[in-house]
């Protein structure tokens, strides 16, 4: 652990820095996923940790805001469609 | 008007417009994050829908369309591109958790911990998916932005759940140092100084 800049942390709190995305993407089961978010309700620290990792996910999922296929390459595909006998 | 049966040509064609059409936005966001070339993203739609076309009798009618499309997409693109990938071992997937909390450690210390709120950071993140290797870069668009389960993204690229799972961290990992050099190059300083000290 040479050179991180994480302190030692309680075991309670390790749990929430290494799953905390299993956490978010609701991978763990029942018992644990109930077990950290009591932890992190009482924990300001891994509260904190936790908001963190979810304002991240939140703004990576905004890129599916990005503009999607242009007009011109979906009446390409039609048109290739139309050559294979699609008809709408 | 009477309903046509899947089976006349009209109905089929009927149904393919009805559910795969309208996914063309969907799977050229993810044709783009394969190939990261907007003309390069067209032919892999265009490849994707005709081949989605022609083998529109394996598709089980009401079942993931989306699914079923970004799998013939993933294909469509493997045809021209090398196959062997990086493994990322399981106390890979260790090192990568807590390299995030790193970086959180030091958003902290240096007063960037509103970071990933920030309303300009978008085109911030854009480039740095983009600029992610493979495969993490396929991994992280399935899931994180075109909200696909990890089993749906195994099916779609083809590998078990755990190498959705270390792929992805690998690769939020990755975004994450770099939206934390970003922010250091860019000096943008968050609404909280360096004495708010609570890592977890
Ligand atoms: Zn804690």
């Amino acid at each position: 652990m040479s050179g991180s800049k994480i302190p030692p942390l309680p075991p309670e709190c390790l749990e929430v820095l290494k799953h905390v995305w299993d956490y978010l993407d609701d991978q763990l089961t029942d018992e644990t996923t109930e077990r950290l978010r009591a932890h992190i309700a009482e924990c300001q620290g891994c509260f904190q940790y936790k908001s963190f990792q979810e304002n991240f996910l939140e703004a990576v999922s905004t890129l599916r805001l990005r503009p999607g296929a242009s007009p011109e390459l979906r009446e390409k595909v039609l048109g290739t469609l139309r050559t294979e006998g699609f008809a709408r | 008007m009477p309903a046509s049966s899947p089976d006349e040509p009209s109905g089929r064609d009927a149904a393919f417009a009805r559910e795969a059409l309208p996914w063309m936005d969907d799977v050229y966001r993810f044709a783009l994050s394969l190939t990261r070339d907007p003309s390069d993203a067209d032919d892999v739609v265009q490849e994707t829908y005709l081949r989605a076309y022609r083998s529109w009798h394996t598709y089980t009618p009401g079942s993931d369309c989306r699914r079923w499309l970004f799998t013939i997409c993933r294909n469509a693109f493997l045809r021209s591109v090398e196959r062997d990938r990086p493994t990322v071992g399981l106390e890979d997937v260790e090192r990568d958790v807590i390299g995030a909390g790193e970086v959180y450690a030091a958003a902290l210390e240096e007063g960037y911990t509103d970071l990933y709120a920030r309303a300009d950071i978008g085109p911030a993140i854009e480039r740095a998916v983009r600029e992610l290797p493979e495969p993490f870069r396929a991994t992280l668009v399935l899931v994180d932005v075109e909200d696909q389960s990890y089993e749906s993204a195994a099916e779609i690229l083809g590998v078990p759940i755990g190498t959705i799972r270390s792929r992805l961290f690998r690769g939020r990992r990755l975004v994450q140092e770099r939206l934390l050099a970003h922010a250091r190059d860019l000096g943008v300083v968050g609404d909280r100084g360096p004495e708010a000290r609570e890592t977890p």
